[in-house]
């Protein structure tokens, strides 16, 4: 007869080994964004299902009884116990999310995916270049270099909004606004009545930055078209195609790269990616013309 | 390795005892006629068929079509996520050597790093006793795949049919305790038997009906040089089903999804999945990066000859030829194969040649050119007034580049 606590450690061993077996969290607190995207807060029941990552990876929500979804993280792992889920409304699963109210449960597993070269981007100048809910894995990023004071250089942030009522995060855009760590600027498709900020693509700000190519990364996410429009652009301007790095949004249902959905050219986006620098892309995209 | 010899008479009181606790699973034929490997409920009144190739393979009993992962509870404190018990030993017996090799890839797959909990619970117990074929079937090319028609490993056991007996060879050693523990079904091996085996797998090898270059195809994905009128001739033709991937011993792809029981009660299950699908890569929002039947053909089929030969070095496809029979539109790998090397080479060569000329003189890139093929193939106009059009190169540049090949007189 095995000893009790043994007993429960092998219990937890046999679940662990399991990677598809979720960990409960319960919602602590619910942000509004926008009208259709909230950034919930997180926290594991079972504080010892708590684990580290770094920013660019995503874990697989689970709302039980409507599903999984891959989730990037949008908190930094500086700030809490906790972790943050920053999600738009878009389909069934993330729709049973909307509709739920903190203290309600949910469940993750993970993390799971290649972060953003958090070390090799030390003491660069940060240029994030952001697209509606694309905002979400770079706001990781760039509390994570906030609260590592000093270690990265200037942080700049062009984000791009549907119109001026879609622009999400507005707490973290003034928070980076007021303490100046980041030089934030916005721009909307559609302006409204009394908008007097810029109106038109993301890449339009892009014009009014000097960029230092020999000492500056760039950080992309937001819809396809943007990414491609700000890879040119970039590009043009003679950002190395490595120092471009990007995050994939694919549909996957696994994460571990066992379910076969996210496979690209050889590739799985959950295990190889999602953050890819541009150079790597163009590889691997360009193996088979 | 053992080798030993198993009389026909002795398969039965054999089987009884090795799979005395376990389940046995062997190809049985049904009443619609059908041969499937099925769970044998009793060895007595069950009459085992290896007379044919079954019509699945073998996949199911280590990654069934339907699969639950876990039950989930939900009440005011949270959920209880019970996982379910998925192991138990396994004998499966008669397996042809197209669907042991794809056991083989199975486990690549879902024993990497992290292993499939649910595949590894099933497939650690399991006994795999195959038969190497002394007569490919129709639509077979297992010869091509490097997977068949008799396998060197993989196997515990594998028979060879010699007609009232089978030569039984081990593979390793598990097979050697079998062999062991029940030396009283088992004879050893004159030289008569090894002769007539050996002149049986002779044989086989030189019975395939059909010749699928495999490796040729693989060269021709390699080389960029598949035409994209394959892909698009292919998904006109391709309705999306799904069939070749059910059928499929390799295809191990799967979708996850929640199942309620009550309201306060489910599962997780999941199931097989098929990169034909229009939804298998569609996103919430509906934005879909593989959108046209033709990217996901060209997906499927490089992934088979072009990926997985890459990572691997053979290929994803174990040449089985089910799914030659079961495409009502002859959207099969076979066919796919058929087609890139039977491409003509003509005005495609031409091209190719003008084409890696501007390449090797840095004019255009590899991905420009295959464009201007695509182009090419679906206008008919001359190569080299693509390029042109496409504002890539002058009439100048081609003119430079083919001076300085060709030979004057």
């Amino acid at each position: 007869m095995m000893e009790t606590g043994t007993m429960r450690e092998s219990m937890r061993n046999a679940v662990t080994d399991n990677v598809f077996m979720p960990n409960e969290t319960v919602i602590s607190e619910i942000i509004e964004e926008n009208s259709t995207i909230r950034t919930y807060t997180l926290r594991f029941t079972d504080r010892a299902a708590a684990f580290s990552f770094l920013p660019g990876q995503f874990v697989m929500l689970s709302v039980p009884g409507h599903g999984e979804a891959p989730i990037s993280i949008s908190s930094s792992p500086t700030s809490t116990d906790a972790i943050q889920l920053s999600v738009r409304r878009a389909g069934r699963l993330t729709s049973a999310l909307h509709s739920m109210k903190a203290g309600e449960y949910v469940a993750v597993r993970g993390p799971y995916g290649v972060p953003f070269p958090v070390d090799e981007l030390k003491g660069r100048d940060l240029l994030f270049v952001a697209g509606g809910i694309g905002l979400a894995p770079l706001r990781s990023l760039i509390n994570y270099c906030r609260a590592k004071n000093g270690e990265y250089g200037k942080i700049t942030l062009c984000y791009g909004s549907r119109s001026p009522s879609d622009i999400a995060f507005k707490n973290d855009l003034d928070a980076w606004q007021a303490d100046g760590s980041v030089d934030v600027r916005l721009t909307v498709d559609v302006p409204e009545r009394g908008w007097q900020g810029r109106t038109g693509l993301v890449t339009t700000l892009l014009d009014d930055l000097t960029i230092n190519n020999s000492n500056s990364s760039a950080l992309l996410c937001g819809p396809p078209v943007m990414i491609d429009a700000v890879i040119s652009k970039l590009k043009e301007s003679g950002m190395d195609s490595e120092q471009i790095i990007t995050t994939l949004e694919r549909n996957m249902k696994c994460g571990v790269g066992l379910c076969g959905h996210c496979h690209m050219e050889g590739v799985l986006i959950c295990k190889d990616g999602p953050v890819f620098n541009v150079r790597t892309l163009e590889n691997i995209m360009g193996a088979t013309g | 390795m053992e080798k030993n010899i198993l009389k026909k008479d002795h398969v039965r009181p054999f089987l009884r005892k090795l799979a005395r606790n376990s389940r046995l699973i062997a190809p049985l034929r049904t009443s619609h006629g059908d041969l499937l490997y099925q769970e044998i409920e009793s060895i007595d009144s069950s009459e085992i068929d290896l007379s044919e190739q079954p019509q699945e393979s073998a996949k199911q009993f280590l990654f069934p079509q339907q699969e639950q992962l876990f039950t989930y509870q939900s009440t005011s404190n949270g959920f209880t996520f019970s996982p379910r018990k998925s192991g138990m030993p396994t004998v499966l017996f008669g397996l042809r050597s197209c669907d042991i090799s794809a056991i083989l890839y199975m486990d690549v797959i879902f024993l990497r790093s992290p292993r499939d909990h649910y595949y590894l619970q099933k497939r650690k117990d399991t006994i795999i006793i195959g038969i190497g074929c002394n007569e490919p079937w129709d639509n077979c090319f297992c010869n091509a795949t490097r997977t068949g028609p008799f396998l060197e490993i993989g196997f515990d056991l594998q028979l060879t049919d010699l007609g009232d007996r089978f030569y039984v060879e081990s593979g390793r050693a598990v097979g050697d305790e079998i062999l062991k523990k029940w030396p009283q079904f088992f004879s050893p091996v004159t030289d008569e038997d090894e002769k007539l085996r050996y002149q049986l797998m002779l044989e086989a090898r030189s019975g395939f009906k059909r010749h699928v270059h495999v490796e040729t195809a693989f060269q021709k994905i390699a080389d960029n040089s598949v035409s994209p009128s394959v892909w698009e001739h292919l998904a006109r033709r391709c309705d999306g089903c799904g069939g070749c991937a059910y059928i499929c011993p390799t295809c191990t792809c799967f979708t996850i999804f929640d199942r309620p029981l009550s309201p306060h009660t489910g599962e997780r299950l999941r199931t097989w999945d098929a990169c034909t699908h229009d939804g298998f890569t569609r996103m919430a929002g509906g934005h879909n990066p593989v959108n046209t039947a033709t990217d996901r053909l060209k997906r499927r089929f490089m992934h088979k000859l072009y990926f997985d030969y890459k990572q691997f070095n053979r290929p994803g496809c174990v040449g089985c030829g089910r799914c030659v029979g079961i495409c009502f539109g002859g959207v099969d790998i076979a066919m796919f194969v058929d087609m890139v090397c039977a491409e003509k080479r003509d005005q495609r060569q031409n091209a190719t040649v003008i084409g890696d000329l501007l390449i090797e003189a840095g004019l255009i890139t590899r991905k420009q050119l295959y464009k201007a093929l695509e182009k090419r193939d679906r206008t008919g106009m001359p190569l080299g007034n693509i390029l042109m059009e496409m504002g890539i190169v002058t009439k100048e540049d081609i003119a430079n580049c083919l001076a300085d090949k060709v030979e004057r007189p």
